[in-house]
Parts: C-alpha cells; structure tokens; sequence
C-alpha cells in the first residue's frame, strides 16, 4: 500500500506522539463494570450541559431534566433574582417527585404529596401544619443543591455542590477559544431525540471523525466536504487540537461545487444559512461572517457535549448514557429567528439536511454495537484522522483507572 | 366542490394541497416516507418552480398572524424542504439504510 506521499502523512499523530498509534481496547463500549465506572469517576465528577438559558429566559422559568447516569432528576430553574440554579428534583420531606411535567413557570413549587412547597431559590417558604414537627427549622429543609454555571449561554451542572473545578477551569482552553462567539443571536432551536441502543462512546466516535464522510455520507454531507476532483476521495481536516480533557477538529468544504448546488439548496441559500452552505464555506446570503478555523468546527467537550460550529447556524449534540449500551441522543439545531416565510423554509430545508444524513450515522451506530457485543474481537484500529477517538477513549481510561 | 384550501393565484396546486399541507415536522416526513416516489415526483415538480414566486408571495405576511390559506400554502412549502432529499439525492423516499426515523423524534412543530 502506497503511502501518502507528501510530508502530511500521519500529521496528527506526529503532533499528538503521546497517544501513539497502536490499537484501542473495545472492552469499555460493552462492559457493564466499565460503565458503572464512568457513571462514578466520569458522569458524577465533571461539568454537564444540560442546555440553554434561553429556555428558561424569565423569572419563575423551570425544566426538568432526566439525569439517568446521575441515577436522579434534576429542576433547573431561573430565580426571581435571575439566577439560574440547578435541584435534585425531591421534596425534603419525604423524597417525592416535586415536577411531574418536563418544563413551566411558578412562583413556588409545591409538593403533591404534603403541600410542602419551595420558592424560586430552592428555600421551603412553607410546611402544612408546620407546629406538628419537632424543632423544626425550614432553613434545613431547602431543595438539595447541584452545581450550576453558565457559560456563553450553556447551562453546565455537576453533581458535587462544591466542585473542585470551576466550570471555567474545566473548559479552560475551549473556552479562551470560543468566548464571544455569537450563539445568542442564533436562539431559535429545533431539537431531535433518538433513543439508541448503542454506548456513548460509539455513538460519540462515529460522529468525531472525518474518515467516514465520503462512504457513509456520499449522498449527502461528503458533496460538500470532500472535492470530487480529489484524486483519492480521502478526507482530511484543517486542523485538529487535542486538550487536558475536550479536542476539537476543524473542516473546510469546498464552498459552491455545481455538484452541491440542488434546486432547493440554491433557493433555500437566497434566504439563510442551509447546513451545506454551512458546512461547506458556501455562500449564501444574509449573515455577517465569524470566525472559524474552517468552514465546520466540532468541538467535543468532555464527556458527552459536542458544540458543531458553522457560519450562520450551528448544532449541539448531548449523549445521555442510560446504561452500557443505550444512549438517549439529544440533537439540537440552532438558526437566527425566522423574519418571514422564506428564512423559515430555508431553516426547513436546513434541518431537514441535518436530520438525514444523522440518520445514516443512526444506521450505523446499533449495527456496530451489537458485533462489538459479540466480542470477536479485542480492539479498534485507528488511522491518522481518527485521532479524536484516541484521544477520547485516553481521556475516559485515565478518569477510570 | 370541496373548499378552496388556497390562496386564488395559487389555484393549479390546490390539488396537493389536502395531502402535503401539513403542520409539523413528524406529519410531514411521515407523508414522505409513505407515498410513493412518483407522487412525492409530482409535487415536488408541481410545486418548485413556483416557490421563489409563494416565497416572495408570503414574505410579505407575518410569520405569526398568516391568514388560513396563506398558512395551508406555507406548510405545503415546508413539505417541499421535507421531500427536497428524497428527490435530489436519494432517488427515492426514505434515507437509504437509515435509522428508523420514527425513534428520531422531533421535539418541536
């Protein structure tokens, strides 16, 4: 086999020697005790994003959200003071169920049980013949606490009341990076949930490459990544850079190729950003430029967030472990607010050709799951533009051990 | 005579109207994946080279406070975004060796 002849040839892993080049163990993607070990070491220990602040944008605001790798349910709500905050999703009294819905707004959160109920700050503001108790103190008695942040609009909680990490410590890097980026002028959100039969680590890897792009995306996403004049139809990034925890690689596509430009992308382009436009670094019109490393930024924030990056829109993915080998996908779309009927057709068509090319990924996720399961064999075998899934699976080994 | 779903000017696609005018996501790639190429063919050739002319038609509305027909034209042409893959790159209606599309589920309309 002929090696790539220019002086490129294993670039990232000349930059990276420290993660070498051999093969990587599939026992964590299928091992039950491995998992138990990343819910306890990883999952309990680190920033989680649980979502944006404009879902919860006034006072009284709340969600809740399903923490299966936590083993709880969490309230995030906004205070009557504007701050967000993050509870177990229980009341003090006797540990019932306090939300029952996914999302609303209140004055104060009542238990259906007793009656007791908590203001926006998590403090109990009132207990149903309260001179009934024994030295009763209602400061005792708040919500239990989890710690939340928010950067650049993500929620992040961590089940540790006092972190050891800020969360701007744990972003440290990805952060200095991204700050300033605009995600608040593109606030209008779509979001997907797929319930997967696949371990976040696999699910994760399928998507953190670029390797795959011209086989399993040659319909799709690959006409406007990977040139078809390119003599070996090889995917390469612009850059890749790998952090304490988080990596990122970065893309450029091949902007306004005939063979991309489709009826309805041409039209659907004249309106707003569609994702191959995006993706691509092709134009379209009426948006004003940021700056990217290249046309498609996918940034992966350890463990489970992925922040995808591109002109004029951008995508999130949250993975949810719910066991070894169930994930609970969680993709979200971001555009500027539609002004008319054309903005929003073109924010259609956009979503629509992100919907489907992740159902292809979809295809592939459980098939892969399921022979890794049969464990006929030991270990994947990377090549130089996998070297995300390297890393990823170094930084998992060197939480769990 | 059925009810006139559309706006007047728009008349010759009134007959797609009853099935491609649809208000959410779900019901719409639903309607994709359980008609037949050559019907989702015919609407997507119907209905294209109109579009800049509908665009340009309900730009001129609010998003919010569109009148019935206008809103009926408006959903037909979201089905146009829902079904411009299967035309365009996949030749035919669903997502080739795809994930089951019912377990990728939208949240939102």
């Amino acid at each position: 086999m002929e090696k790539e002849s220019d002086q490129n040839f294993g670039q990232w892993a000349r930059k990276y020697p420290e993660l070498g080049t051999g093969p990587v163990p599939i026992e964590p993607c299928v091992s039950p005790e491995h998992f138990e070990l990343e819910r306890e070491r990883i999952f309990k220990r680190v920033w989680l994003n649980v979502g944006r602040d404009e879902e919860i944008a006034n006072p009284g605001d709340y969600y809740v959200k399903d923490m299966a790798v936590w083993g709880t349910s969490i309230i995030v709500m906004r205070g009557r003071d504007g701050k967000v905050r993050a509870f177990h999703n229980m009341c003090s009294h006797r540990g019932n169920k306090l939300a029952w819905d996914t999302k609303g707004n209140c004055r104060a959160i009542t238990c259906k049980f007793h009656g007791w109920s908590y203001d926006t700050a998590g403090r109990l503001t009132g207990v149903p013949d309260e001179k009934n108790f024994f030295e009763f103190k209602r400061a005792d008695h708040g919500l239990t606490p989890v710690a939340t942040d928010v950067w650049e609009g993500f929620i992040f909680v961590h089940l540790d009341p006092n972190p050891k990490e800020t969360l701007r410590e744990y972003l440290g890097e990805v952060a200095d990076q991204l700050e300033g980026y605009p995600f608040g002028q593109l606030s209008t959100r779509f979001t997907y949930l797929a319930d997967e039969r696949v371990n976040w680590k696999v699910l994760l890897d399928a998507q953190q490459e670029g390797y795959h792009l011209p086989v399993l995306h040659r319909r799709t996403f690959s006409k406007t990544i990977v040139s078809e004049e390119s003599a070996t139809n090889a995917y390469r990034s612009v850059a890749m850079r790998l952090y304490k925890y988080h990596r990122m690689l970065a893309t450029s596509g091949v902007g306004d190729q005939a063979s991309v430009l489709t009826p309805i992308e041409t039209l659907s382009r004249r309106f707003g950003a569609t994702t191959m436009a995006a993706m691509g670094g092709g134009t379209y019109t009426g948006n004003a430029k940021t700056v990217l490393t290249g046309s498609f930024d996918f940034w992966v924030i350890f463990p489970n967030f992925v922040l995808a990056l591109m002109e004029g829109t951008y995508f999130t993915y949250n993975l949810w472990p719910q066991s070894v080998a169930h994930t609970l996908w969680e993709v979200r779309t971001y555009y500027p607010p539609a002004k008319n009927a054309g903005e929003r057709f073109s924010q259609e068509y956009a979503k629509c050709t992100l919907r489907d090319p992740l159902l292809e990924d979809g295809g592939v996720h459980e098939k892969v799951q399921s022979m890794l399961a049969s464990g006929a064999r030991s270990h994947f075998t990377f090549q130089d533009e996998e070297t995300l899934l390297r890393h990823g699976h170094h930084v998992v080994a060197e939480f769990v051990k | 005579m059925s009810e006139q779903l559309l706006p007047s000017q728009f008349e010759d696609l009134e007959h797609f109207a009853a099935a491609w005018s649809l208000p959410t996501e779900r019901a719409r790639s639903r309607k994709r994946l359980s008609s037949p190429m050559s019907e989702i063919q015919a609407f997507y050739d119907a209905i294209l080279p109109q579009a800049p002319v509908i665009i340009d038609y309900l730009n001129g509305f609010s998003l919010d406070e569109m009148p019935v027909r206008e809103r009926c034209l408006f959903n037909m042409l979201l089905s146009l975004a829902e079904v411009a893959n299967a035309v365009e790159l996949f030749k035919e209606p669903g997502v080739i060796d795809g994930f089951d599309p019912e377990r990728f589920t939208p949240m939102h309309e």
